[in-house]
């Protein structure tokens, strides 16, 4: 069944040749985009299933392993690959959604349909690769699609965020593809199921400039302090559904690299007093940031960064327990924060304006948005029973069983950051739903159902994460132990 | 208890269906979900059921019904459901948001519900922050007055800030003890600091949630909520959740025993009975009678937590009376102020007058509800108060400090309890000067002095909205949620025409009036009376009932090491010390009720902490992030850099290998390009002129194909000149519409540091790429492609055999990274989707003159001080060459320098020559197609190919040879990955024409009619004309 592993990454990419050949039929387009990301879900769901009994290798094009490159769906990026193609789906649906009430005026969606496949396609190569290089290009393929995407309309303002965006990126591209440089000429392979040896024999010192250099090239993807200013700064500009996907998918794909490299390139956690640090100045830098925000898109975009900071927290504990925890966290924040950014496009259809001090009496004029936005900020905040509660609860038991101080300093900001998460959202609930309403400015725009049936999707897919949380937990657990063992990628691979 | 819980999630769930269609009577129905859990405790004693959740986590959903969960299981079901039963007669048909009101209210119950049967301290902890989430929905409910929403969110915060310190305390235990189970956590305690440390976090949730100094202030602030809410939320529900921890934990803690009994005895005693002396102080200048119950409240809840923490059976067995007791008179109490709000129209005490003459029944309820309050016989609140006494006399010093404090509490008690009858019911005579009476002399000692602007703040329950008026938003709050003991006063408003002239006299005297509740109000509903009445006699019962309670309770107490010791629940213990405290307590409380001091105003509860500590928060969050997010691009670079620096710097130094050897060169040849490189680079940086910037940084770029060429690798060498010189092509079509000069230049200690921190990336970097050259240890993989090429690729050319072959999977990446790009540059320029149609070629205007020599399809478009004849007819001799080479290129990449990427950017040069000979309409005729279309194509035939290998049987984007021999042709060597190489030089020729139709010929387009709209205006412009003359 090897055969299913390149279709994640093919099926969008040839999607995104027939809508722009389709360019003027906006239906096929549509038609096209829904049914490939379905595709992708249903794939990335066999993959899922498939990868239980040991990881599924491919060598692209027949080459003997370590010659060509290879994709790798063991159970970690299958279980990523089926979070990002649902969320994918969804806000495609909300995004067309959004397009059918607006028309096609502020987002030309003949080119919105094939960059955003182009997205997808880059976002599900980076879970599959199993070789640097091929990493590198599935970052590339995402961000030259994330260019497009966040500059859509070429608005001054998305211009100006765009600027900061691709200035940011690029540079973080080259310290990426200079580290993989350095890689190769110090061990002589990309393949990362041999860099696995090769990189050990490494004296002390050039492997932690390699470590380093590719920490530091994930971080900025990952809007890691100090290098997590550009992202405040940019996410917010974007249309509402590209702000989401950004917003749950990218930072992760960079989460997800430092997940993968850390634990099997560079094991043992050498560095790992240097990721809690970074990991408790994110969290509280994030989180103050967001408590200082008054318009909701930049409010969230700060608690997306300060959320990476309990990401960071599991890795650098790299443990098991740490590991699986960041694992679940990665999943429950994809989509939660996801929601909450299609939620905020809902609620500035509603109320014409994201800024806080503009909105008010939404509980009372728009109770199903009151619910749409209310489950997924406490789960954001982590409140029980819902999922951020569950991811939390597992770092702070990995963080006591670590036993040190630092990770007890993060227990510690951990539940003071989720304080805070939940004091920015609750006044975000307090002034937007229940304050008396604004004087309104404009008649609210239409939310047509297809806006709002993913984003109800997404809820309840983020509440059922603490339905499954059983089966789920034990997953990222196996995840974890597969990822600090090693031996089941790099056999797989290299048998 | 599964089935009780989801009783309770499926009644909220239904809860806004049934209120639309039922109205208010659907309560009755709703009050059938903590009925049933109420009669579930009816019929059982205890109870056990364990379902798995998240076994990875320790989390289960554990549940067990021992003693004490039970008797909070009767209080939460029993109090729930005449709650619930009294808000069907509460509120009025259609009041606003009742639906939600319910749905929450529910669910509250429900979430209390499974926090008192919780087995599993985490999932108790889980109920916990739900109870928490729902109480912060019910006292917001009337959410559109500031002083409520700011009430709900300290709630909200307080509470949960305790809730995280339990957390992180459980978790503590739970390691410890391998489990969250409290059998487990109870058998396996840790010791030393650890548990001191657990225990001390556990407190601070606990005494969070109950409501005890220093952070008592939330609860009376939470009175926005409407009062069936706060009946519940005191008597059953959310503050006993803190009670209840502290009663489960201290046996264990009892037993355990060591410092951590100490402190924790220390705190919960101490703080206990400082809440109950501070709360019951303030209760007294209350005028608001819900006011005043809360602040009873937080003072009970001191008196309870100290009693229940102080950690024997004797206190244990009369703290839980004590619980039993205030559950039922505290909701008692409340829902008859409820009553009294409804029936008159306020809850000031100062403006209600001979209530109890005329509403006899419901004073009735009120005496039998306080009497208990008060710890007067034959109520329960006197059972327990006298064990309280009887156990505390028997516990040694700690216990005779703690009497002390628990018996001026009491007086207190009595004293506020006098003052809530009192105010409620009596007839009082007042008039200024004439104060004969004692109570109006007590009154007056309180008020007399006192100053009352006549302000209109969010105080006393008057503030009420002609909208939701009875409603559930029957928005009482005191002032602001700073723990404002004492709203000031709603001076005006006086209804009724005798009393008008009066009242403007009475408000200069600093007296406000009072309400003659005159006849035309009518008497309380008998319905409404029920719950109230129910309540009040259970207490009543209890009391009278003491043995049997004691029977009941008792095996709660026998958790301590000390079982069976003195105090025993009993009416009559007999002439004793305790009965000689309850008399004291009784005479003492009447005589301060009687002849209170005058103080200004009560103490506050510290609630001005909690503002300054928000405020602090604010401000340290918005300089934080102004310090951060500067918003400047440069600023962002120059901090990655310096973490490039800092990392990679260190690590380098430690790692630099002792003796190096140090090649310069493989022939001397190698120096001229670098040394152009390096020269090109340099001047690069100060350049003013963008152009000059520009062309500086494209010759680093020629100057590292000649690196390539001499290091033997002329394909590397051809595709670098090419990329290079599209590039300088495309970005000085940028460069037109971008003034000629840098706009901002740095100020001369900027540029250092700038200089700086490139001069030290640039030796970092170098000195790393040296580091891992030396460290090679291992042969590169592509030693092996050489040989593999041929057999396997069908290519002689290794480049290309990489390229489309060996990593054609990167190849395919990149030339969708090709598709995004020039989509991006498309969709930048013509921004809107009709305007997109543009991308595609567009019809020459006019047909061109017969009468001149045609060398350019559209030459004649060019305006004529603009055409260059010579460069036309380069261009007509030169373009279908290149062109030609391209697909040679392209063909015969496999073996010889060249393939699809060097082909397709030598064809875009072909078409670049001929946009810049005859302009867009040129550019038309050369490709009459749309770009999109083109690099459309591409993709889907370089994917194509590798999904149709996958389709033929083999891996994604395995290449086959075939042999063929063609009649007239010969020969035919053919690798399948040529298709996939035909694929990207379409997207490289589409990339081309998509850059050159946007930046070039829509460009034009926008200057052409820009410089139409500058002739009509008459250059008002000047500064950012278009640099039109560099094409």
């Amino acid at each position: 069944m090897t055969w299913l592993v390149p279709l994640p990454v093919i099926m969008p990419l040839l999607g995104a040749a027939t809508t722009l050949l389709m360019f003027r039929r906006p239906r096929v387009q549509r038609a096209i985009s829904v049914s490939v990301l379905t595709a992708t879900l249903v794939v990335s769901t066999f993959l899922l299933v498939l990868s239980a009994d040991g990881p599924l290798v491919v060598a692209v094009g027949g080459w003997p392993v370590p010659l060509g490159i290879v994709l790798v769906a063991d159970q970690l990026a299958a279980l990523m690959l089926v979070v990002s193609a649902a969320v994918t789906l969804c806000v495609l649906l909300y995004s067309i959604g959004q397009g059918g009430a607006d028309g096609d005026e502020e987002h030309p969606l003949s080119v919105y349909h094939p960059t955003y496949l182009i997205l997808t396609a880059g976002v599900t190569n980076a879970f599959l690769s199993g070789d640097l290089f091929n990493l590198y290009v599935g970052f590339e393929i995402l961000l030259a699609a994330s260019y497009v995407l966040i500059t859509l309309g070429g608005t001054e303002n998305r211009i100006r965020a765009g600027t900061t965006y691709v200035v940011v990126s690029l540079l973080s591209s080259v310290i990426f593809l200079a580290a993989i440089g350095l890689i190769y000429s110090a061990t002589g392979t990309l393949n990362m199921a041999q860099l696995v040896g090769r990189l050990d024999a490494l004296p002390d010192g050039v492997r932690m400039v390699l470590q380093g250099m590719l920490l530091l090239a994930f971080g900025i993807k990952a809007a890691i302090f100090p290098l997590s200013a550009w992202l405040p700064d940019s996410y917010p500009t974007a249309p509402a559904p590209v702000t989401a996907v950004f917003a749950g998918l990218l930072t992760k794909v960079g989460v997800y690299a430092i997940i993968r490299t850390e634990t099997l390139l560079f094991p043992g956690g050498r560095v790992a007093d240097l990721l809690m640090v970074a990991a408790l100045s994110t969290m509280l830098v994030g989180i103050l940031g967001a408590v200082a925000q008054s318009d909701l898109k930049r409010l969230l975009s700060f608690t997306l960064v300060s959320h990476i900071g309990y990401l960071l927290f599991g890795v650098g504990l790299a443990s098991r327990a740490g590991i699986a925890a960041a694992v679940f966290y990665t999943l429950h924040h994809i989509v939660v924060q996801t929601t909450l950014f299609l939620v905020a496009g809902l609620i500035e259809r509603r109320g014409g304006s994201t800024a806080l001090d503009r909105l008010g009496g939404l509980a009372r004029t728009a109770p199903v948005l009151a619910i749409l936005f209310f489950l997924p900020a406490l789960n954001l905040a982590g409140i029980p029973p819902f999922s951020g509660f569950l991811g939390k609860l597992g770092l702070i038991r990995a963080g006591a069983d670590d036993g040190a101080v630092l990770p007890w300093l993060l227990v510690g900001g951990s539940a003071l950051t989720s304080l805070l998460t939940l004091y920015a959202l609750a006044r975000v609930w307090n002034l937007a739903f229940w304050r008396s309403p604004a004087t309104p400015d404009a008649a609210p725009l239409r939310s047509p159902r297809l806006m709002v049936t993913p984003t109800a999707a997404l809820v309840v897919a983020g509440v059922m994460i603490t339905l499954v949380a059983g089966p789920l937990y034990s997953l990222t657990d196996t995840v974890a132990e597969d990822l600090l063992a090693r031996t089941p990628y790099v056999e797989a691979v290299l048998p | 208890m599964l089935i009780l819980l989801a009783a309770h999630l499926v009644a909220a769930v239904l809860a806004p269906m049934l209120v639309r269609v039922l109205g208010p009577r659907a309560f009755y129905l709703l009050a059938a979900a903590p009925l049933a859990a109420f009669g579930w405790a009816v019929t059982h004693r205890e109870g056990e059921w364990i379902h798995p959740w998240v076994p990875d986590l320790g989390l289960s959903l554990a549940f067990r019904v021992d003693t004490l969960s039970w008797l909070l299981m009767l209080l939460v079901g029993g109090v729930g459901a005449l709650v619930l039963a009294y808000c069907a007669r509460y509120f009025a048909p259609g009041t606003p948001g009742l639906g939600r009101f319910a749905a929450v209210f529910v669910g509250f119950a429900g979430a209390m519900l499974g926090l008192v049967a919780s087995d599993d301290l985490l999932l108790m902890y889980v109920f916990w922050e739900l109870t928490t989430v729902f109480s912060y929905l019910l006292i917001g409910h009337s959410g559109t007055a500031r002083p409520n929403r700011r009430a709900a969110l300290q709630a909200l915060i307080v509470t949960t800030a305790g809730g995280l310190a339990m957390l992180v305390g459980i978790v503590i235990l739970g390691r410890h003890a391998g489990g969250y189970r409290w059998s487990q956590v109870a058998a396996a305690l840790p010791d030393g600091p650890v548990l001191t440390v657990a225990v001390v976090l556990i407190l601070c949730g606990a005494l969070s949630k109950s409501a005890i100094f220093p952070v008592s202030f939330w609860l009376p602030a939470a009175m926005a909520a409407p009062t069936p809410v706060s009946a519940y939320l005191h008597a059953a529900a959310m503050v006993k959740a803190g009670v209840f921890l502290v009663a489960g934990f201290a046996p264990m803690i009892a037993v355990a025993g060591g410092p951590a009994a100490s402190v924790w005895r220390f705190l919960a005693v101490g703080l206990g009975l400082v809440t109950m002396l501070v709360g019951g102080w303030a209760a007294l200048f209350q005028d608001d009678l819900k006011l005043l119950l809360a602040y009873g409240t937080v003072s009970q809840l001191g008196l309870l937590t100290a009693v229940l923490g102080f950690g024997t059976a004797g206190t244990a067995l009369a703290g839980v009376a004590m619980l039993l007791a205030h559950a039922l008179f505290k909701a008692a109490l409340f829902l008859v102020v409820g009553i009294v709000d409804k029936t008159t129209g306020t809850r000031d005490l100062r403006r209600l007058q001979g209530l109890g003459r005329r509403a006899p029944v419901l004073a009735t309820i009120a005496v039998a509800a306080a009497a208990s309050m008060a710890g007067l016989p034959p109520a329960i609140g006197f059972v327990g108060k006298e064990a309280v006494f009887g156990a505390l006399l028997g516990a040694g010093a700690a216990g005779w400090v703690t009497l002390a404090g628990v018996v001026a509490g009491s007086m207190l008690t009595v004293a506020y309890t006098a003052r809530f009858l009192w105010g409620a019911f009596a007839t009082k005579s007042v008039t200024v000067g004439s104060a004969d009476t004692a109570s109006v002399r007590a009154r007056e000692s309180v008020l007399g002095p006192r100053d009352h602007p006549a302000q209109d703040n969010h105080g006393v329950g008057d503030n009420r909205s002609p909208g939701n008026g009875g409603g559930p938003g029957d928005g009482a709050g005191p002032g602001a949620g700073s723990g404002t003991s004492s709203p000031a006063l709603k001076g005006g408003g006086v209804e009724g025409g005798p009393a008008r002239d009066a009242a403007g006299s009475l408000r200069e005297a600093g007296v406000v009036p009072v309400v003659a509740v005159t006849p035309t109000v009518p008497a309380p509903a008998g319905s409404l009376l029920v719950a109230p009445a129910v309540l009040a006699f259970a207490g009543v019962l209890a009391g009278c009932l003491a043995g049997v309670v004691e029977g009941v309770l008792s095996p709660y107490h026998r958790g301590f090491e000390d079982a069976g010791g003195v105090a025993h629940l009993a009416l009559w213990h007999g002439l004793g010390v305790p009965l000689a405290l309850s008399l004291l307590a009784l005479a003492g409380g009447l005589a301060l009720f009687r002849w209170l001091p005058a103080w200004k105003a009560g103490p506050g509860l510290g609630g001005g902490v909690y503002e300054r500590v928000m405020t602090g928060m604010d401000r340290l969050a918005v300089e934080v992030t102004g310090a951060t997010q500067r918003g400047s691009l440069p600023f962002y670079l120059a901090v990655i850099l310096v973490v490039l620096i800092a990392t990679a710097g260190p690590a380098l130094v430690a790692g630099w290998p002792g003796r190096t050897e140090f090649r310069l060169w493989d022939t001397p040849l190698h120096l001229v390009p670098v040394a152009v490189s390096i020269v090109a680079a340099v001047f690069a940086v100060p350049a003013r002129r963008r152009l000059t910037a520009v062309i500086l940084v494209g010759v680093t770029g020629y100057a590292n194909a000649g690196v390539f060429l001499l290091h033997g690798a002329p394909d590397l060498a051809l595709t670098q000149f090419l990329v290079e010189t599209v590039t300088l092509v495309m970005v000085v079509l940028v460069l037109r519409r971008l003034p000629s000069h840098f706009s901002q230049r740095p100020g001369p200690w900027r540029r250092r540091v700038r200089v700086g921190i490139g001069v030290a990336v640039g030796t970092v970097m170098a000195g790393a790429g040296f580091l891992a050259m030396s460290a090679r240890q291992a042969l590169p993989v592509s030693v092996a492609y050489p040989e593999m090429a041929v057999p396997y690729g069908g290519g002689h050319n290794i480049v290309n055999v990489i390229l489309v072959d060996i990593r054609a999977w990167d190849t395919m990446g990149e030339v969708a990274v090709l598709v995004a790009v020039a989509t991006g540059v498309a969709s930048l320029i013509f921004r809107q989707a009709q305007r997109l149609s543009r991308r595609g070629p567009v019809e020459s205007p006019s047909e061109p003159p017969r009468d001149e020599p045609v060398w350019l399809m559209a030459g004649h478009t060019v305006e004529a001080g603009r055409r260059s004849t010579m460069l036309e007819v380069v261009t007509r001799l030169l373009f279908h060459v290149i062109v030609l080479l391209s697909v040679y290129l392209l063909f015969t990449g496999h073996d010889t320098p060249g393939g699809g990427f060097t082909g397709g950017l030598v064809a875009g040069l072909a078409l670049i020559v001929r946009y810049l000979a005859g302009g867009r309409y040129e550019l038309a005729a050369a490709a009459p197609v749309d770009a999109g279309a083109v690099l459309g194509a591409g993709l889907l035939i370089a994917v194509g190919s590798g999904a149709a290998a996958l389709v033929a049987g083999g891996q994604v984007l395995q290449s086959a040879v075939l042999d063929l021999h063609l009649p007239v042709v010969g020969d035919l060597h053919l690798v399948t990955s040529t298709v996939f190489d035909i694929g990207v030089y379409l997207i490289v020729v589409g990339l081309v024409l998509d850059v050159l139709r946007s930046l070039g010929a829509e460009v034009d387009r926008h200057a052409l009619a820009r410089s139409a709209d500058h002739d009509v205006e008459q250059g008002t412009e000047h500064e950012r004309r278009p640099q039109e003359e560099l094409v």
